[in-house]
């Protein structure tokens, strides 16, 4: 009934914000509103690469009565909608011989070990977010986005005898499909409003799609064709091109005539500053949460085995070099400095998504589960046996934040069972250890 | 693709597929071997022992397996030339799009490891519909008016000259109607004909045909060796030495089926390298060989080193890139880049290293005479500061740098845990006496009197590549003497880099690793009889770049391949 709904363009053109817009029901375009009654939940992970100096991050007390830690004072405005979950093991993690951070990279939302190639034969397994893009596919523009900060080196040296692939990716489409990121704010930007017009008419978009649809079919024929001369290694990476043209084509299907459901405001500039780049992808995650282009966010802070340099923290080598402390003060004070910092990015993605509001009046945050991590537990020591996490968000009821729960061991793996029973998938095991869901989420 | 595939990572032979490995399996003349073993599913062999292993003559008399390169993907920096080179675009569209994967071998154009994304690909869409509405508007692609009444002659010309070009080949009548069924698509639409000639022109560019280099085999599942057709030679050499699509000579001469003559084929290259575009080989492989592409990420700390800024960043890496370009085209031994007599700097890069000042802020020219400490490659500020951690230099990394690069010798990583510096027991300590660990424990040591020594030959050279001869920190003075595994004793710069020039595995590892990139695609056991037949060639003919160049430009592996076998198992 799209006649009848009200335009948001009309009711929002010219605010030129982003801030605490309210939504309306009436508002909300009529695949969401099919899909879901409620508000719809969401999942959003930050990844941080090199581990945590865990001395300076792990609360002493637990439940209700904990306090933040140095490392984690940042995150004092939002307390009350942090999980800090402590003594859960990521073993998958763990690399033959050399690799951690490779390794712990590839399994970070896949639980599972990476088979430690460099060739085509990379294998580890579907991630949780994609396990709940696919689920959600076809709720929003874009079953998921891939975001981080770092692209590649630009010369040989990921990790070990490791494929790049583990370094640069933590969402995995399949076990040899890794979802690539997207590491310029502006073209993310570009990509989420890309193919809106205002001024269209039903039929206007019945055409643009049938144009659409009519370059895919004819590139998804040239490869079929093509393919049928193949051996069998360029036939999987016609297979790559197919499943490609597949997403594509699925894009063109659920072309709104509605357009966005919100401003986007201004476009952000490419950056390479990494504070302002990462502001930049915070904001993006907000505003593509907001307007309802996804419900599932992956982000990665840095490549895995970082070699970024934080001379804005008054840091000189590597956060790599760092992380390999042994035990030396000196090390652990700037391992503190740049945790607290990347502490710092969370707590404002946080902050942001506290700050728009649902059409019931709840919060952004209320309705999303925030995830964050690493590859490893200690950058010297490379453990698995107690990683960092927090989970922030109540995930529309899902959790009882606020607290500190301590845990003995239990799999990472049950935490996303729970993360993703959360957002609706039915599953009951997950990785290499998942058994089930994660005791302790809610009160 | 079953088990991993083995590459071959340096010259000389193949030690076979072991299924244990020594611990930190370095061989050499240490006496304390690690006899540790660890069961693998990947074997990593240590490199040979110096000056080791000759193929055995006879394999290389065999029927020889010239491989084969996977479909390739256009990367980047090949899907920017190549728009370029079709539409005049200069945008370079493609840095939007996600990185590329870079293989263990070292470069960013491995077929292998090149794959398609959805992502990559509506990234693809919005480049093609962005450069085309571009060349639209500014006529290049309208060398003919579409007709009101009547486009389609104009169409059809639009198209299959389009599409030749960007699919690197004729098309097929089939083809083109399906292309021309687009224009009709729009006129039926009531949009007439240039909306469907877009979305035509989109279908070109966002086809396999153009998004990958196809080369196909007669029977695809036949292991037996056959020669490239010409079109596919011709799009091998243009993304060889200009990272780009071929030009109309280029694509004459292949569709004429010349190309493969070995006269024309040199003819070719030789004009091919004189052309501007063969900047691709300076950017793309040199950019990765020589580490060139690290130079943009460097950070020495700004405390530590003030000298250090945007102008010096720009001349070091100018310095490498035009010292290389020379070499591609001049009548010296490539050899002869470990002690060249010259370099390219700049008034700025010339202070930096205590050269006379050129008068200028452009590079220019230097002789080198008078200051043998300059001479040749390990004296570029560009490679020295890459290899150095942001606040001292690296001797490891220096070493790990000349096995890896211009040896082929890279150790196997550290064991685990190991990484880094053991902590500072004596802040005054020199580095080269805090690295004195390295040979105190047995789990190093085999690795790292490969490494140390060579790193040591350049302590001389500090973090951003200024001669010194006090270390910063510990005020120690310099000792820049060391011994090669062999026994031989050097002391300093200009003693290691004769041993190093002089070295046997320098000549087919250059080889090497210009093959792995010509062919874009890691070697294999299968291509050390190439490799050792390019490296031979080319030093007879001068051991120039060129001659290298037309020595695997007319090798097997480079202008045949084969099909895959099938394997039983899906």
């Amino acid at each position: 009934m799209s006649h009848t709904a009200l335009s948001r363009r009309t009711l929002l053109r010219g605010t030129g914000t982003l801030m605490a817009l309210p939504l309306l029901e009436a508002m909300l375009p009529r695949t969401v509103r099919a899909q879901t009654a409620a508000v719809p939940r969401r999942l959003a992970v930050f990844y941080v690469p090199c581990g945590i100096h865990m001395a300076k991050w792990t609360p002493s007390a637990s439940g209700r009565g904990w306090a933040l830690t140095p490392t984690l004072q940042p995150l004092a405005p939002v307390k009350d909608d942090v999980l800090v979950l402590t003594g859960l093991s990521h073993w998958p993690g763990r690399p033959e011989l050399n690799g951690h951070h490779a390794a712990g990279t590839a399994a970070f939302l896949t639980c599972a070990r990476a088979r430690k190639t460099a060739g085509t034969d990379i294998y580890v397994g579907i991630s949780m977010d994609q396990v709940i893009a696919n689920h959600l596919q076809g709720a929003t523009r874009f079953p998921s986005l891939e975001l981080g900060n770092d692209a590649g080196t630009g010369v040989r040296a990921c990790d070990s005898s490791y494929s790049c692939a583990y370094s640069y990716n933590i969402a995995w489409a399949g076990p040899s499909t890794p979802r690539p990121k997207e590491t310029r704010p502006r073209a993310v930007f570009n990509r989420l409003f890309a193919g809106f017009d205002p001024g269209e008419s039903q039929a206007e978009l019945e055409k643009r799609r049938a144009y659409e649809r009519s370059v895919l079919d004819f590139v998804r024929e040239d490869a079929r064709a093509l393919q049928g001369r193949l051996g069998a290694t360029d036939r999987r990476k016609v297979d790559e091109y197919l499943t490609s043209v597949r997403e594509l084509e699925r894009r063109v299907d659920a072309l709104e005539p509605d357009g966005p459901m919100c401003q986007p405001g201004e476009a952000p500039v490419n950056t390479d500053d990494v504070r302002a780049k990462t502001r930049a992808m915070m904001d993006l995650i907000v505003l593509a949460f907001q307007c309802d282009l996804t419900r599932v966010v992956t982000f990665m802070l840095g490549n895995a085995r970082s070699d970024r340099v934080y001379d804005f923290l008054g840091l000189s080598d590597t956060h790599h070099t760092y992380s390999h402390h042994q035990r030396v003060q000196s090390n652990y004070d700037a391992l503190a400095k740049i945790d607290r910092w990347e502490v710092e990015q969370y707590a404002y993605l946080l902050h942001r998504l506290k700050a728009v509001r649902e059409t019931d009046g709840s919060t952004l945050l209320d309705s999303a589960f925030v995830y964050f991590g690493s590859e490893v537990e200690d950058g010297n020591s490379h453990g698995h046996s107690n990683m960092p996490v927090v989970v922030a968000g109540r995930g529309g009821g899902a959790l009882t934040p606020g607290r500190h729960v301590r845990y003995s061991g239990e799999p990472l793996a049950n935490l996303f069972i729970s993360l993703m029973q959360g957002m609706g998938v039915n599953r009951s095991s997950f990785g290499e250890d998942g058994t089930g869901p994660l005791r302790g989420l809610k009160e | 693709m079953k088990g991993p595939r083995h590459r071959l990572r340096r010259p000389g032979v193949w030690v076979g597929v072991a299924s244990v490995l020594l611990l930190a399996g370095c061989y050499g003349n240490s006496t304390q071997k690690v006899t540790t073993t660890v069961p693998r599913t990947e074997p990593e062999a240590p490199p040979d022992p110096v000056g080791e292993a000759e193929v055995p003559r006879d394999a290389c008399r065999q029927p020889r397996d010239p491989g084969r390169v996977s479909l390739h993907r256009l990367n980047r920096a090949e899907y920017d030339n190549t728009v370029r080179d079709l539409l005049g675009d200069t945008k370079r569209p493609a840095r939007d799009f996600p990185a590329d994967d870079i293989s263990s071998a070292g470069f960013d154009n491995d077929a292998d490891v090149l794959s398609m994304s959805p992502l990559l690909l509506e990234k693809s869409s919005a480049a093609a519909t962005q450069v085309l509405e571009d060349a639209w508007r500014k006529g290049t692609l309208r060398s003919c008016r579409l007709d009101v009444e009547d486009p389609m002659p104009c169409a059809r010309e639009l198209l299959s000259r389009f599409a030749r070009r960007a699919w690197r080949r004729p098309v097929m009548d089939s083809e083109l109607e399906r292309l021309l069924s687009l224009v009709t698509l729009s006129r039926q639409q009531g949009d007439g004909s240039e909306p469907g000639m877009k979305l035509a022109l989109r279908a070109v560019l966002l086809s396999p045909h153009f998004l990958y280099r196809v080369e196909l085999d007669p029977a695809p599942a036949s292991p037996a060796p056959h020669r490239l057709t010409d079109l596919e030679l011709a799009a091998r050499l243009a993304y060889f030495l200009w990272s780009s699509t071929p030009d109309e000579p280029l694509q004459t001469l292949a569709e004429a089926g010349e190309l493969h003559e070995p006269m024309v084929l040199e003819e070719q290259v030789r004009r091919m390298l004189a052309d501007p575009k063969a900047q691709a080989l300076v950017e793309n492989f040199a950019g990765q060989w020589l580490y060139l592409r690290a130079v943009d990420a460097a950070a020495p700390d700004p405390a530590l080193f003030p000298a250090f800024d945007e102008s010096l960043r720009r001349a070091m890496r100018q310095e490498t890139e035009l010292f290389f370009r020379e070499f591609l085209t001049s009548d010296r031994p490539l050899r002869n880049m470990l002690d060249a007599d010259f370099t390219y700097v700049n008034d700025r890069l010339a202070a930096h290293y205590g050269l006379p000042l050129p008068g200028s802020d452009t590079p220019r020219r230097v002789s080198l005479e008078g200051h043998p400490e300059r001479m040749g490659l390990f004296a570029h500020g560009s490679l020295l500061t890459v290899t150095s951690l942001p606040t001292r230099t690296s001797p490891v990394k220096r070493g790990v740098w000349v096995l890896e690069q211009l040896l082929c010798s890279a150790p196997p990583a550290p064991p685990p845990n190991v990484e880094g510096l053991p902590p500072p027991v004596d802040p005054s300590a020199s580095l080269r006496q805090r690295m004195e660990q390295h040979r105190s424990d047995p789990v190093c040591a085999g690795c790292h009197h490969l490494m140390d020594p060579i790193g040591f030959g350049l302590e001389n050279f500090d973090a951003i590549g200024r001669w010194r001869r006090t270390e910063e920190g510990s005020g120690a003075p310099v000792d820049a003497s060391g011994t090669l595994p062999g026994g031989t004793a050097f002391e300093g710069v200009t003693g290691l880099r004769p041993l190093l020039k002089e070295d046997a595995r320098l000549g087919e590892c250059i080889t090497h690793q210009l093959l792995t990139y010509a062919l874009g695609r890691g070697l294999t056991e299968a291509d050390t009889c190439a490799v050792a037949d390019i490296t031979r060639q080319a030093e007879a003919r001068g051991g120039r770049w060129q001659d290298l160049i037309i020595a695997i430009t007319g090798s097997e592996p480079f202008t045949h391949r084969r099909g895959e076998p099938e394997e039983d198992t899906p």
